[in-house]
């Protein structure tokens, strides 16, 4: 009877490991008051970084993770304003060519080298170095020629011109301060445990799978509009890597994970109803999502053909469907959480009789077969690389229901959903008449990245931010005025000029804000979103479990 | 969907010379024989050696075809490694880090060049430096390989477990159990992977709170994804088996040795079960191979390290190194996987050794 009783055994011992796992389930003391101590696992659905020092690339996953071990010379709070943190207190020179910080006293990394002047110097020399590879702590840092050490509280940079968005830029977490010291270490092994003096320190790094941090028990820097001073709550947080978002929405309903990044709008609906779990909607700063049309080339060099799309294709129907209620349409080039953003609603008030009379005006009176316009022969027709790595599935859904809006019109929308790096070979070969890219960036500046004509310039690599290759030398004047103007009043003056130029140009089709949702579970308090890029930050978080 | 299963061409030949010098019935000892017990150890040892030496011989073409086609193919697909290795999305590389990393990594160099260069170092042992982890991609490699060979190890045991199982109710539980066998293996065979996960993550994690949905690196944590790469492949292995078990106990051995008085569970234990598993045994190979395809979805969605998703990773980022080092990984487990299915098959039936 061997053979009968086999599956029997497995059955068995399979039954033998569910009561083993629920036994080791819930044996809490919830009495619901913050506790001191404990473990938090927070479930990133970001990619894994490449590297944890944000000073090497500098992208978003690692703003997210650094953020618990890495503090920047100011923050911002969440009216906007820019307060301090591992500075006390700055001051502009006359002139705009120099900025002079007096550093907090009495702050270490954890590695115990102490955090003065040399090591800010030392900071930004290693952003500017080429070996470094930093990109987005690099262009940040373009105006900065060096850091002098007056004295050891006391660090002065030097500027080649007025920087109006300096403050803004070092709220970054990609300029974070690190130890020195460490970074004296290779890439390699600064890569894997960078040093700072933030709430956590990188305990270990299992690739695919988990960073472990532990606290901080000298910690004592907060930023200023933080919850309490001294160190984090926790002992430790554990930060996994879940790529799936059910699976993260599952780990986290289960109680293995308590707080979760990138949850779909699907998701979010779902949890509304579930009081165990709260949310937490921090959109990203810098530019709105937005489809941008190229204006480089045809067909999109005729401004009637860029008005009669925008304003011939409805999207907010499809935003409603789509992110249920959970994304707000757009009107702006700028993200909603920057003070300077600037909406004109009127100016997507959708018509698509007027669009067909645009069209026709400029030509593309006949049809073909398919209905689509054409003119001379050529149909009108519009390459639309999308990159599935940056547009979650909502996003791709609303661009295929445009694509069935833009039909209506007669204007084929050909969607090529493509990987990374053969989205950035699209768009470097000029293969593209829509292209929807998000971009993050602590203040108005970002319009200067992605509207000056400059921009157009591909680097070798063939990559350039100014996709909609908007080219206007008053846009271009204003911006560089802008970034060069300190006075408040006149700097938001110039920014509004600017985006009224940039919409009015119908290059750009905003849509939302960038979507930055977190679930947290409700046995766990303090838990937000640090307002300079809405990263979230546990150094205020406890469990009451 | 099936891989084919290669055959080794010098295996029949070396097989065919070495029972040409042994007698047809080695086991019968009265028979007077001209060839003594040495000279027949001596020509089975140089079969087998033949036969080694033809596997590490194919096994040797067929990781440099994968290397040679993992390249090209990556290399061919328009983009640009260099943005993705200076971190991808949100972050726009200036021009002189962009030069750097051009530089550093050789993607200037001309295509060929590339290719040698990466050979060179292949056959030294060097499988690189990732691109997108920045570290040893050998190290890396070792690092996630238990992971994966765990879960593929228990994955192929319990569908094995499951396929036997059902092909056993299927040949003993009369024309019903036989159909609705039948059936479920259908199902099972067509069911994807990411489908399965997903609606077991939902009913037993979700709705009955009875296993983590992700995991947790503990043996509980292991069960809901090796179910999930099991199933569709015990489909395939239970529909083989079945058909093969269902042909032996209709031969006339089976009878005979009811005729000797046999019991049902030491027929089908004994006689049946050698006869039936040997289909599937050619199959193991093609098994071990999609079990390492579906481990790249199991490992996503459950959140396991290992190969699969190091491999998902390194598609998605272009980091040729990382792909290669995944992909002959997984050659030269498929290569020796095979050749461990045709040991067994040899061991399991003696026609293929006397053949």
């Amino acid at each position: 009877m061997r053979t009968r009783s086999l599956p029997l055994l497995a059955l068995a011992s399979a039954g033998a490991l569910l009561l083993a796992g629920c036994a080791s389930g819930g044996d809490a003391s919830d009495d619901g008051t913050p506790r001191a101590g404990g473990t938090l696992t927070y479930a990133t659905g970001d990619a894994e970084p490449t590297c944890l020092d944000p000073h090497v690339g500098g992208n978003y996953p690692q703003a997210l993770v650094s953020t618990q071990y890495l503090e920047s010379l100011v923050s911002k709070d969440s009216e906007g304003e820019i307060v301090p943190w591992l500075a006390d207190s700055w001051e502009e020179s006359d002139d705009g060519l120099s900025w002079t910080f007096t550093l907090r006293d009495g702050v270490s990394f954890t590695d115990g080298t102490p955090f003065d002047a040399a090591a800010v110097a030392a900071n930004v020399a290693h952003l500017q170095d080429p070996e470094t590879l930093s990109s987005t702590g690099y262009l940040a840092l373009q105006k900065v020629t060096g850091v002098e050490a007056v004295d050891a509280r006391t660090a002065r940079f030097d500027l080649s011109e007025p920087d109006s968005a300096l403050l803004e830029s070092l709220t970054q977490p990609w300029l974070a301060m690190e130890s020195p010291e460490a970074l004296q270490r290779s890439q390699e092994v600064n890569c894997e445990s960078p040093v700072g003096t933030g709430p956590f320190v990188v305990e270990s790094w299992t690739k695919q799978d988990r960073v472990v941090l532990s606290r901080n028990d000298d910690y004592s820097s907060p930023p200023a509009d933080a919850g309490h001073d001294g160190p984090a709550h926790l002992d430790e947080v554990v930060w996994r890597f879940i790529p799936d978002s059910a699976a993260r929405y599952a780990a986290l309903q289960a109680g293995q994970v308590d707080v979760i990044d990138n949850v779909q709008p699907d998701t979010l609906v779902a949890a509304e109803k579930d009081d165990s779990l709260d949310e937490i909607d921090a959109p990203r700063p810098g530019a709105a999502n937005r489809i941008e049309l190229n204006s480089g080339k045809a067909p999109f060099d005729d401004e009637r053909v860029r008005q009669a799309f925008i304003t011939g294709v409805d999207v907010n129907d499809g935003i409603d469907s789509l992110f249920f209620g959970t994304a707000d349409r757009s009107y702006s080039a700028l993200s909603s959480v920057e003070p300077l953003a600037y909406s004109d609603e009127s100016l997507f008030d959708v018509d698509p009789d007027a669009a067909g009379d645009l069209l026709d005006e400029a030509g593309w009176t006949e049809r073909d077969s398919d209905g689509y316009r054409t003119k001379g022969g050529e149909r009108l027709s519009l390459e639309f690389p999308v990159s599935t790595n940056q547009s979650i599935p909502a996003e791709q859904s609303l661009f295929e229901q445009i694509q069935a809006g833009a039909k209506q019109l007669g204007i084929e929308v050909v969607l090529s959903p493509l990987d990374l790096s053969s989205w950035y070979g699209a768009l470097a070969e000029n293969d593209y008449d829509l292209v929807s890219a998000p971009y993050t960036k602590v203040g108005p500046d970002v319009l200067r990245i992605l509207y000056d004509t400059a921009g157009i310039t591909p680097a070798p690599s063939g990559y350039f931010a100014n996709l909609a290759q908007l080219s206007d030398p008053a846009l271009d004047q204003l911006l560089t005025d802008a970034a060069q103007t300190s006075d408040p009043d006149e700097r938001a003056d110039l920014y509004q000029q600017a985006q009224q130029i940039v919409l009015e140009s119908y290059t750009v089709l905003p849509l939302y804000d960038q979507q930055n949702h977190y679930l947290v579970r409700s046995s766990v308090t303090g838990v937000r979103a640090l307002p300079p890029v809405s990263a979230v930050t546990l150094h205020d978080a406890s469990r009451t479990d | 969907m099936t891989l084919p299963v290669p055959t080794e061409p010098g295996r029949d030949a070396a097989a065919g010379r070495a029972s040409s010098t042994a007698p047809p019935t080695t086991d019968d000892a009265s028979s007077p024989s001209p060839v003594t017990p040495e000279r027949r150890r001596r020509g089975r040892a140089a079969a087998a050696a033949r036969w080694l030496a033809g596997r590490v011989v194919g096994g040797v073409v067929v990781l440099w075809a994968v290397a040679t086609l993992v390249f090209f193919a990556i290399r061919l697909v328009p983009g640009d490694p260099a943005e993705a290795i200076l971190g991808g999305p949100g972050s726009q590389a200036s021009a002189e880090a962009l030069a750097l990393v051009r530089e550093q990594y050789g993607l200037g160099d001309p295509l060929l060049l590339q290719y040698l260069a990466q050979l060179g170092r292949l056959v030294t042992g060097d499988l690189g430096t990732s691109y997108s982890l920045r570290t040893d991609v050998g190290a890396l490699l070792l690092d996630q390989l238990p992971g994966t060979v765990v879960l593929a190890a228990c994955a192929l045991a319990v569908a094995w477990l499951i396929a036997l199982g059902t092909a056993w109710w299927a040949t003993l539980g009369g024309r019903v159990a036989a159909a609705v066998s039948s059936g479920l293996e259908v199902v099972a065979a067509a069911v994807p992977h990411f489908w399965l996960g997903s609606v077991l993550v939902l009913v037993l994690s979700t709705q009955l709170g009875l296993l983590p949905p992700v995991s947790t690196g503990t043996p509980i944590g292991l069960v809901l994804p090796v179910v999930t790469l099991a199933v569709p492949v015990a489909g395939f292995l239970g529909q083989v088996t079945r058909d093969s078990l269902l042909d032996a106990a209709s031969s006339p051995f089976a009878l005979s040795a009811r005729a000797r008085g046999e019991s049902t569970s030491g027929l089908f234990g004994r006689h049946l079960l050698r006869h039936a598993a040997l289909p599937g045994l050619a199959l193991s190979g093609w098994a071990f191979g999609s079990l390492l395809s579906g481990a790249v979805v199991v490992e996503s969605v459950f959140a396991r390290p290992g190969l699969g998703r190091t491999l998902l990773g390194a598609v998605t980022l272009r980091d040729i190194p990382l792909v290669t080092g995944v992909a002959l990984v997984s050659a030269l487990s498929y290569v020796v996987v095979v050749a461990l299915g045709d040991l067994a098959e040899r061991l399991v039936d003696p026609r293929v050794r006397a053949s």
